[in-house]
């Protein structure tokens, strides 16, 4: 549905931040891009979104493809009609606006019957965004504020949704309900997800398939039981080695090298 | 009682003026966070080419106007094309110095086009006096005041309920977001470029038709600046309350401390004020969840 072929990114023309990145995201799946702070992941996003220009990022080579088409060079809101979504970084919402006006404004490229359809689901969704919409956004908690960042993104109709770092500064049961969240949507809508975390447990459980992004380049990719499998997911993303978890005192990073470096 | 009554009357009309000039400046930082010092000249132009118009069909006030909106409206988004789009992205200072690049340029065109001199204005209103209570008013005092009231409505509804008006502020609250979300930032600060540009129209008309049309109008922009920051810089409605405070201001000081405290008045309210709400009378504050 989504692919991308060599995609390079260069910010200010001269720092390049994410390099001859190859990724392919089916129809009706889960898959996650796993990588840690500074890795590229949000920048790969943007790029995809096309927003990286008034930031001074800029595609210089490779191609972005969207159910068949280039997209590389179109404009944002041309990217979210065709039906890609980006629910970004630590939610985003416009902070003055009440929660409905957030959601309207997911809504924006749709039509007006289509927008009071998408409330309506949205509001089934999140009864607790139904409940705090007529709220000010930014008073909201940071888990109502997440339900918030994802209705706007239903609001656009999307076919693909990516989700940039959903568990950013929650708690623990929070983070369990967006998840779930997610899964639902995905189960029962046929929505395609591509989720971006640096909590590589939770996401290799809900994702069929992964990637993990390192110094801006695919390090290793497979299906999601294969790399909770992997040796040095185990040791580098899940914090264990052999099964159990370790003490933090004996992790010697020099002694092990990642495999995928050398 | 009557100077009293005489001078917050008059008050209130420069006021009204200076609302709309106001709104006008706040529209655009709103939506785009760029004070637009061309505001003035902005205003000035559209006054002149509504001059124009004027001195060429003898049109009656309001078709004049209908024609004056939608000329304006097109200098807006042409002005917003040439100048501001290129800008984008760039550092907000850098764009507020194209705007008062923009200033200069708008000021001498109009002197190169319409001349020095001033001009005597005649937008079709009668100038017969019109008594309300124990304080006379002519027509086009009336007329300001009410455009004023209208336009700060109209303004309110808009930003408040209209897709584009909540776009605008979405715009302002959040450019990346608003981008993933599908608004084209661009399209939404021509459209503020256009409103403002609009509300320019109907404050340069007026103002000429109360006061006078020559080339150093531009000045009101500049004395409306304390209603803009009064108002809260972002607050288009608390701008236009704010000019008419400090319209009203203004004259008092005249009236009762003397001719040369009008100019420095609305500076001085502006200082005491931002010392107690450092954000304006209107304007929002930081949201901050703790």
């Amino acid at each position: 549905m989504l692919s991308l072929a060599n995609v390079q990114v260069v910010y200010g023309r001269a720092i390049e931040a994410v390099r001859d990145v190859s990724l392919e995201v089916e129809a009706g799946a889960i898959v996650a891009l796993l990588g840690s702070n500074g890795a590229g992941k949000s920048t790969l996003l943007k790029a995809i979104s096309g927003v990286l220009h008034p930031e001074g990022g800029e595609i210089v080579g490779g191609t972005v493809t969207f159910l068949g088409e280039e997209i590389g060079r179109a404009t944002p809101d041309d990217i979210v009609r065709r039906g890609l979504i980006q629910v970004p970084e630590g939610r985003a919402l416009f902070a003055t606006l009440t929660v409905e006006e957030n959601l309207l404004m997911g809504g924006f490229t749709r039509r007006r019957s289509e927008v009071a359809e998408g409330l309506d689901r949205v509001y089934a969704l999140f009864p607790r965004v139904h409940e705090r919409r007529h709220e000010i956004s930014g008073y909201l908690s940071g888990g109502e504020q997440q339900m918030v960042a994802i209705g706007r993104a239903l609001m656009g109709r999307p076919r693909l949704v990516m989700l940039d770092e959903p568990s950013l500064g929650l708690a623990p049961q929070i983070i369990d309900g967006i998840f779930e969240t997610i899964v639902t949507l995905n189960r029962e809508e046929k929505l395609t997800v591509l989720l971006i975390e640096q909590n590589a447990q939770l996401a290799l459980e809900v994702a069929s398939f992964g990637y993990i992004i390192e110094n801006g380049r695919i390090v290793l990719d497979g299906a999601a039981e294969k790399l909770r499998a992997n040796d040095d997911v185990q040791e580098f993303y899940l914090g264990m080695s052999g099964g159990a978890r370790k003490s933090m005192r004996d992790v010697k990073h020099y002694k092990r090298r990642k495999r995928w470096l050398s | 009682m009557d100077f009293l009554l005489l001078l917050v009357s008059t008050g209130l009309v420069t006021g009204a003026a200076y609302g709309l000039i106001a709104m006008g400046f706040a529209l655009v930082y709103k939506a785009t966070g760029v004070v637009n010092f061309a505001q003035g000249e902005l205003m000035m132009l559209t006054a002149y080419v509504s001059f124009s118009v004027a001195d060429r069909t003898g049109l009656s006030f309001l078709m004049l106007m209908a024609l004056t909106i939608p000329i304006s409206m097109a200098i807006g988004l042409l002005l917003e094309r040439i100048f501001i789009r290129p800008m984008l992205g760039e550092p907000v200072f850098s764009i507020v110095m194209v705007t008062i690049g923009l200033a200069v340029i708008l000021r001498g065109l109009v002197i190169l086009v319409w001349g020095p001199d001033p001009a005597v204005f005649d937008v079709g209103l009668p100038d017969t006096v019109i008594r309300l209570g124990p304080v006379p008013f002519y027509p086009a005092q009336l007329v300001l005041v009410a455009a004023m009231a209208g336009v700060t409505t109209i303004a309110w509804i808009f930003l408040r309920f209209s897709r584009i008006g909540i776009a605008m502020r979405a715009v302002a609250a959040n450019e990346t977001a608003a981008r993933l979300s599908g608004i084209s930032v661009s399209r939404i600060h021509a459209f503020a470029w256009m409103f403002s540009s609009a509300i320019a129209s109907i404050a340069g008309v007026l103002f000429a038709a109360n006061f006078k049309l020559a080339p150093d109008m531009w000045f009101q922009g500049m004395k409306s600046f304390p209603a803009v920051i009064l108002g809260g810089l972002d607050s288009v409605i608390g701008a236009s309350v704010a000019g008419l405070v400090i319209g009203v201001v203004e004259n008092l000081f005249q009236g009762y401390v003397g001719q040369g405290m009008r100019e420095i008045s609305g500076f001085i309210v502006i200082v005491v004020v931002l010392m107690v709400r450092p954000y304006g009378l209107f304007g929002s504050r930081e949201i901050e969840r703790v």
